[in-house]
């Protein structure tokens, strides 16, 4: 299967959801680990405490592919994560994350033909709003 | 007039730079060209219009492509839609001679670029798999080459009589301007940059810089 059949099966629809409950340890954790010192990040106490906006990045759902999806995870490599900041993750936030293939496409480079896969989760708060856009690229050499 | 012929913005999937942030740079760090080509991988931009930082900025922005073959990558300047309608631009196996009888059928122009790279450049294949006709021009000059890789492409440019063009191939801001390509004409718009690059008053160049 070339890039853009798989492209044409795979993307378009989420195929997996998780929630998760966020803890403020959880916030403060990853905003220290990143060397964030301001306290709207690192102080439960503060009246605007938060998650930096890329805190979501660190979740993964409970599957990384479609189920059918012909591409053998141990033969890809990470090729990085960006993320798309809508709004403030909070202390006691239910989180729903939907997965979803964004995108499939063949590039060649200097090394030869690589696929990419782009593997996106949105976030989502208990009232529904729109918290981030993570999209995680996924790299295989030379497509068979 | 000097202009980097071959850059990429965000819009391509490995650019790092924003559009805005080239100008910044150029103007702030007075690189010593009069504008730049964005040539966004496997794609025409058709989302944006840059026609406000040009009049901000005092520079020429123009937008053309990059497509790849199996003999390599190919800028293409002049893109329409009956280039748009004759290839694919999204493949990396475009047969390299389509490329170019499409460009040329077009009103278009087609040169390979980065030519002594491995696997994306044209030099080595062009010795495994066999010369291809209407190549014109190729990039002898290119910011991202490693040793060796421009000195190939000038003597191939040299052996075969072909016009050469330079470009930066930046994909983050301190990149832009790094190669590029002096016209004897004055050139403000991408008809009038196809039209130079069909004649042959222009060369490859290492823009100075101020700072």
């Amino acid at each position: 299967m070339n890039a853009a059949e798989l492209k044409t099966q795979f993307t378009g629809y989420v195929f997996d959801e998780i929630e998760l409950d966020i803890e403020p340890e959880s916030l403060v954790g990853f905003a220290t680990a990143c060397g964030e010192t301001q306290s709207r990040f690192t102080d439960p106490t503060d009246p605007d405490f938060q998650g930096v906006p890329n805190y979501l990045t660190r979740i993964h759902g409970s599957r990384a592919m479609p189920a059918d999806f012909p591409v053998e995870m141990h033969r890809c490599f990470d090729a990085g994560k960006s993320v798309q900041f809508h709004a403030p993750v909070r202390p006691g936030d239910k989180i729903q994350g939907r997965s979803e293939i964004a995108d499939i496409f063949e590039k060649s480079g200097r090394s030869g033909s690589m696929l990419f896969i782009v593997h996106r989760m949105n976030f989502y708060n208990q009232a529904g709003v729109h918290l981030a856009t993570v999209d995680w690229r996924l790299v295989q050499r030379e497509l068979d | 007039m000097i202009l980097d012929l071959h850059s990429h913005s965000v819009a391509s999937d490995d650019g790092r730079a924003k559009v805005e942030n080239y100008c910044q740079w150029i103007q702030r760090k007075q690189v010593g060209i009069d504008g730049f080509v964005l040539t966004e991988h496997r794609q025409f931009d058709d989302a944006n219009d840059y026609r406000a930082l040009e009049d901000q900025f005092g520079l020429l922005i123009l937008k053309a492509s990059e497509v790849e073959t199996e003999y390599g990558h190919v800028l293409v300047f002049g893109v329409n839609d009956d280039l748009r309608a004759a290839f694919d631009f999204a493949k990396i196996d475009n047969p390299l001679a389509t490329v170019l009888e499409a460009a040329e059928r077009a009103g278009a122009v087609a040169v390979p670029c980065h030519p002594g790279r491995p696997k994306v450049g044209m030099c080595a294949h062009w010795e495994t798999r066999g010369p291809v006709d209407g190549v014109r021009i190729i990039e002898t000059l290119n910011g991202g080459s490693r040793e060796g890789e421009n000195e190939q492409a000038e003597a191939m440019a040299e052996r075969y009589g072909w016009n050469t063009i330079g470009g930066s191939d930046s994909h983050i801001v301190s990149h832009i301007g790094r190669c590029a390509t002096r016209f004897d004409d004055e050139i403000r718009d991408i008809d009038g940059l196809v039209t130079a690059l069909q004649g042959d008053r222009f060369e490859a160049v290492v823009p100075e810089t101020a700072s």
